[in-house]
């Protein structure tokens, strides 16, 4: 079944035109195409952080724009590509994010799972700061992870990071995400990466 | 108690005498603002002669319309200050900055005037001068508040994007901006409080001392209006930002 649906026609800002695009569900669906072809902002019209100036975008066969956003982006979260971390520890960030969504904290265990998940197997008192641009958005996407969202979308998690690891990510993720019944949809611009690790591959702009 | 001297021009003129001194250390350090220095003092000088004769006639012809022009004039000049230094800001945003100005400064003014002084609403001599400290504070402080709370929502567009896309809601995401700008707003404020009596001898304390007032009738009145624009600066910096980041979301809660 498709858990993400839209015709041919979809605008965003009367200047990107989509063509007709269907996501399966619990899928891992990647998303490829140059710079500036929509990639970005395609996840953010699923994630409902943006409005597609024409057309709509259908959400287990209803239209996006009637359901509630908060509730709705709580289930289909966007890990933007700009990654964004607190002061203090890991801790703190899960912590900080948790509340700003008033959560309940999570136990420490299950922050290690997140962690591990993400191949950010790091102790949940390592400063953040002092953590590399590539640990950084590992740290980031777990946080993203563990929230157990029905849709995680994805712009660009392996950018910071090197081939070996991205490898490692992207297995340890997929394994999770079909375990959990996520449905994921990442943006790559990397191909060969899109090739090897996705159900399917959507290109834009072509 | 004497009253006060009476300057006579040729004395008076003595204190330009003044600004050579300003003029010669802006010489001797290079900083080319001498036109800037004599513009201000002509400005300061034509603007203040103009006030001076309106002031008069208006205390002499005291009417109850020309007071409500003239905080009609302040507040416009005051709101379209704080509005042209916070450029960028959205058509409701403004209309909320204006309407928190206005009526936080029209309240505390009337409740200054009518309540602890007593005095008629309209009597020139003392809404005008009060009205002017009143709302010269306002404009600075909700100045203040509303550029931090735009510089450090500008700053912070990364955290703002994650928190959106992570599920957060708008308000919880920016209520924390809100709290630190109006912090910002009102510290100034606060802060001149503590040093005052000791460090400085406020303005209206020592014009009314120098007119002949008794300092006990003096410090009252400075007390008094000291916790006025206190308030005033509270109360319109939080309308103008509690209200107004209520505009840069929509009911789809996309931050704009």
């Amino acid at each position: 079944m498709d858990i993400f649906y839209s015709e041919k026609g979809l605008t965003f800002e009367n200047f990107i035109k989509y063509p007709k695009i269907s996501i399966e569900e619990n899928s891992f669906t990647f998303i490829t195409g140059k710079s500036g072809c929509g990639k970005s902002s395609y996840l953010k019209m699923l994630n409902f952080t943006a409005l597609p100036s024409d057309g709509k975008i259908y959400f287990c066969g209803k239209d996006l724009t009637e359901l509630s956003p908060i509730d709705y982006r709580r289930q289909v979260m966007l890990a933007p590509q700009q990654v964004f971390l607190t002061e203090g520890n890991i801790r703190d960030n899960f912590d900080f994010y948790y509340g700003m969504r008033e959560k309940e904290p999570l136990s420490n265990v299950e922050i290690a799972e997140a962690l591990k998940v993400c191949c950010a197997d790091f102790p949940l008192t390592a400063d953040c700061s002092l953590l590399s641009g590539g640990e950084r958005q590992r740290v980031f996407l777990s946080i993203f992870v563990s929230c157990m969202p029905k849709v995680l979308l994805l712009d660009e998690p392996t950018a910071a990071l090197d081939e070996k690891t991205s490898n490692e990510l992207f297995t340890s993720l997929k394994k999770y995400c079909r375990e959990h019944s996520i449905t994921v949809v990442c943006v790559c611009h990397n191909l060969e990466l899109a090739e090897k690790y996705g159900d399917s591959i959507i290109r834009l702009g072509e | 108690m004497k009253d006060i001297v009476e300057l006579q021009i040729w004395q008076f003129a003595l204190i330009y005498l003044l600004l050579i001194l300003v003029i010669i250390i802006m010489k001797k350090c290079r900083i080319n603002q001498t036109k800037l220095l004599i513009m201000a003092s002509v400005k300061m000088t034509v603007q203040l002669v103009l006030s001076g004769f309106i002031l008069t006639y208006i205390f002499e012809h005291p009417h109850p319309l020309f007071v409500v022009a003239y905080l009609v004039i302040m507040l416009s000049f005051s709101i379209h200050r704080v509005i042209s230094t916070n450029k960028g800001l959205n058509r409701k945003f403004k209309i909320v900055i204006g309407a928190s100005m206005t009526f936080s400064g029209l309240f505390v003014l009337v409740f200054f005037i009518c309540a602890v002084v007593g005095e008629n609403i309209f009597n020139p001599q003392y809404v005008i001068p009060i009205s002017g400290m009143i709302i010269g504070n306002t404009m600075t402080g909700v100045s203040l508040g509303v550029k931090t709370f735009r510089e450090s929502l500008e700053g912070q567009k990364a955290k703002i994007n994650a928190l959106l896309c992570f599920g957060a809601k708008p308000e919880k995401i920016l209520f924390p901006f809100v709290k630190q700008s109006l912090e910002t707003a009102m510290l100034p404020t606060i802060n001149s409080m503590i040093g005052m009596g000791i460090v400085s001898l406020p303005g209206m304390m020592t014009g009314q001392i120098l007119s002949g007032t008794l300092p006990t009738t003096a410090i009252l009145y400075q007390i008094a209006i000291m916790i006025a624009i206190c308030t005033v600066v509270t109360a319109a910096s939080f309308g103008s930002l509690y209200f107004g980041y209520k505009t840069l979301y929509n009911h789809k809660t996309q931050i704009i």
